[in-house]
């Protein structure tokens, strides 16, 4: 028993002098958990860096809050308004004009202009709603669907003639915010990082001698689905239907509403794309997982496509799976899935 | 009201009275703190064994049964996962207590039984605990120190019941 | 004291040689498994099991603390660089609590009533990071 105590104190003292290889922060910004973790370098460095992206996501979090006093409620209270909104932030404006070509490019599945749809089903706030909403507001609401599209976005203005139209960048923000974490990290020459907004994931560089590892949540269990590797400036994001919904009579209603019928698209429980290395693929990786749980099951194949998405994993409505043939070789399942319930496109 | 039709013999007699010391010991046992969580002497085998020697398996059989239900009764655990524990570690021990039961003799006397029942009992035990109740193999970082306690209360029950035995008690 | 003496060499002249070989068998077994079982490398995550499920993985170089429900209530674990222990459980006995800090490879924590276990794993975590 003595001989044990002494191994142990060695141990002890061993570790003291040990380096550890990662050091990881996190914060709840975004209305979510945000964790950064840095490989491969001093906790001073890791540390600052580490800051001064979360100082970063504390911005953005509040430029472009969907609900809350933002640069984007002033925008939209003055299209309620039927005002200009003067501005030279050029930052918002090709923000917006980002978004525009996104929903063009999503054939409108991704429609950020739906605020008001949002809101009526109760998700413009932190306690969600108990009850469904009015069907005739709800349908009222979508039949005269606003578009990005009815912005103009000029260099000095925006306005629009469409007062009804309510931006929310609630599908964007997150995104955004990994290229912009990115762009911090490497000008602080940190080459070596996994960037975690809320399950939207950003690897930079790798773990060492091995690649960023992912895990994937199962949408009805707390516990990983399956786990996948992130090559160097791949991210990943996911869109389900287990983070932000209510239930009432048995039916869940999620955040993701389609602009199609008004309603919460209910064909999916999620949909996890992986996105290559450019210049915005964090914000990519967080605006096309929408799409793709949205649409019909029909229409999703040719949708990812479309998109340039080529690695894909839906799990449907009734739990079955539909994974691309180049995700399904990536991935590494933590659970036992039957052969018949995955369908390789 | 009519008479029962079940018999009691003096074997029931004895069975339960010994079910009762080793319910008592149990419970005593059950009171008295213990360093490290799980480790207990299990002074409760001693009359297990006891009864193997002096009288039969069955009988022991019975007894150490009775026990394991009556006393997680009494404490509140039954059906819990201790019960299930209990339950098992006796099951395992009885069985290799029934493969070594005439080992009484001129080599070996009932400290091997004891041994033998105190680590049948822990792997009984660990079975359980592994396949069931915490399915991670992490669980085996702590066999050893279960596999201590059993050496060291095998041995001391063993040599208990062994000057029990030698004192002709009935 | 040499009545002590005494009494302690009636206790051993009890033992017989048959006795002695097993005695030996299992003090071999024990020593043989413990020398496996207790190789003392470090570890860097831990691993959160509820029941059957895998509640996650986690690095053990951070400062914070998480709550994992089970079925009796909710067990509390800080983590620490290198460390983690179990805070609050709603076990009658808090063995778990008791056991203090671990923080080395294989070494784990369970709290048997509310089925939860942390356990130290290896350097290789079964993933980085939770995309959800």
């Amino acid at each position: 028993m003595h001989y044990n105590k002494l191994l142990f104190i060695l141990i002890f003292f061993l570790t003291g002098c040990y380096q550890n290889e990662t050091m990881q922060k996190k914060d709840y910004i975004f209305g979510t958990i945000v964790e950064v973790t840095i490989y491969g370098e001093t906790e001073d460095i890791s540390s600052h860096a580490i800051d001064l992206v979360f100082k970063e996501f504390r911005r953005l979090h509040n430029y472009l809050h969907p609900w809350e006093k933002s640069i984007i409620q002033d925008i939209n209270q003055s299209i309620k308004n039927q005002e200009i909104y003067l501005t030279q932030d050029s930052e918002i404006l090709s923000i917006l004009k980002h978004n525009q070509e996104l929903e063009l490019k999503t054939h409108g599945y991704f429609n950020p202009a739906i605020g008001k749809l949002i809101e009526a089903w109760g998700f413009h706030a932190e306690q969600l709603s108990t009850d469904r909403p009015n069907s005739n507001l709800i349908d009222n609401l979508q039949r005269n669907l606003p578009h990005m599209a009815e912005i103009n976005i000029h260099n000095g203005y925006i306005n629009s003639k469409n007062k009804n139209i309510k931006i929310d960048l609630g599908g964007y923000a997150k995104g955004y915010a990994l290229d912009q974490a990115r762009k911090i990290l490497n000008e602080n020459n940190i080459n070596n990082a996994l960037i975690n907004i809320g399950g939207n994931i950003l690897a930079l560089g790798r773990h060492g001698d091995r690649n960023w590892v992912v895990g994937i949540q199962n949408p009805r269990k707390p516990s990983s689905i399956a786990s996948i590797v992130l090559n160097p400036g791949w991210s990943i994001g996911t869109s389900g239907d287990y983070q932000r919904y209510f239930i009432v009579d048995n039916q869940r209603y999620s955040h993701l509403i389609d602009p199609n019928t008004g309603y919460p698209a209910n064909n999916s429980q999620s949909a996890t794309i992986l996105f290559p290395p450019t210049e915005s693929s964090g914000t990519l990786s967080d605006v096309y997982s929408k799409p793709l749980f949205i649409a019909p099951e029909k229409l999703k194949y040719n949708l990812a496509k479309e998109l340039g998405i080529d690695f894909y994993m839906i799990v449907m409505a009734d739990g079955k799976i539909s994974i691309s043939s180049g995700m399904l070789n990536l991935i590494k399942w933590h659970e036992k899935i039957d052969k018949k319930n995955i369908t390789i496109y | 009201m009519t008479r029962s039709i079940i018999k009691i013999n003096t074997k029931d007699h004895k069975i339960a009275k010994l079910a009762a010391i080793a319910i008592a010991l149990s419970i005593i046992e059950f009171f008295l703190p213990s360093p490290i969580p799980g480790v207990k002497p299990g002074i409760a085998n001693i009359i297990i064994l006891f009864t193997i020697i002096k009288f039969n398996f069955s009988t022991a059989v019975w007894v150490s049964i009775i026990r394991v239900f009556v006393v997680s009764i009494i404490i509140g655990t039954f059906l819990g996962p201790t019960f299930f524990l209990s339950l098992s570690g006796s099951l395992f021990s009885l069985m290799f207590l029934f493969l070594f039961k005439n080992i009484n003799g001129k080599y070996f006397s009932v400290i091997s039984l004891s041994l033998i029942a105190a680590f049948a009992h822990t792997t009984g035990q660990f079975l359980i605990v592994r396949f069931w109740i915490i399915p991670h193999d992490g669980i085996f970082y702590l066999l050893p120190i279960f596999m201590i306690s059993a050496l060291t209360f095998g041995l001391v029950n063993g040599i208990i019941t062994r000057s029990l035995l030698s004192l002709n008690i009935k | 004291m040499k009545k002590l003496i005494k009494k302690i060499s009636q206790f051993i002249n009890k033992i017989q040689i048959g006795d002695l070989f097993v005695i030996f068998i299992f003090i071999a077994l024990t020593g043989y498994l413990s020398s496996i079982l207790w190789n003392f490398p470090q570890g860097k995550y831990l691993k959160v099991q509820m029941g059957k499920q895998e509640i996650g993985s986690f690095n053990l170089n951070q400062n914070i603390t998480k709550i994992i429900e089970g079925p009796i209530g909710k067990t509390e674990i800080i983590i620490e660089p290198s460390r983690v222990r179990v805070s609050k459980s709603p076990c009658t006995k808090k063995y778990c609590i008791h056991q203090g800090w671990i923080n080395q490879l294989n070494q784990i924590i369970v709290c048997i009533p509310n089925q939860i276990s942390i356990s130290i794993i290896g350097n290789q975590s079964d993933y980085d990071s939770l995309n959800y």
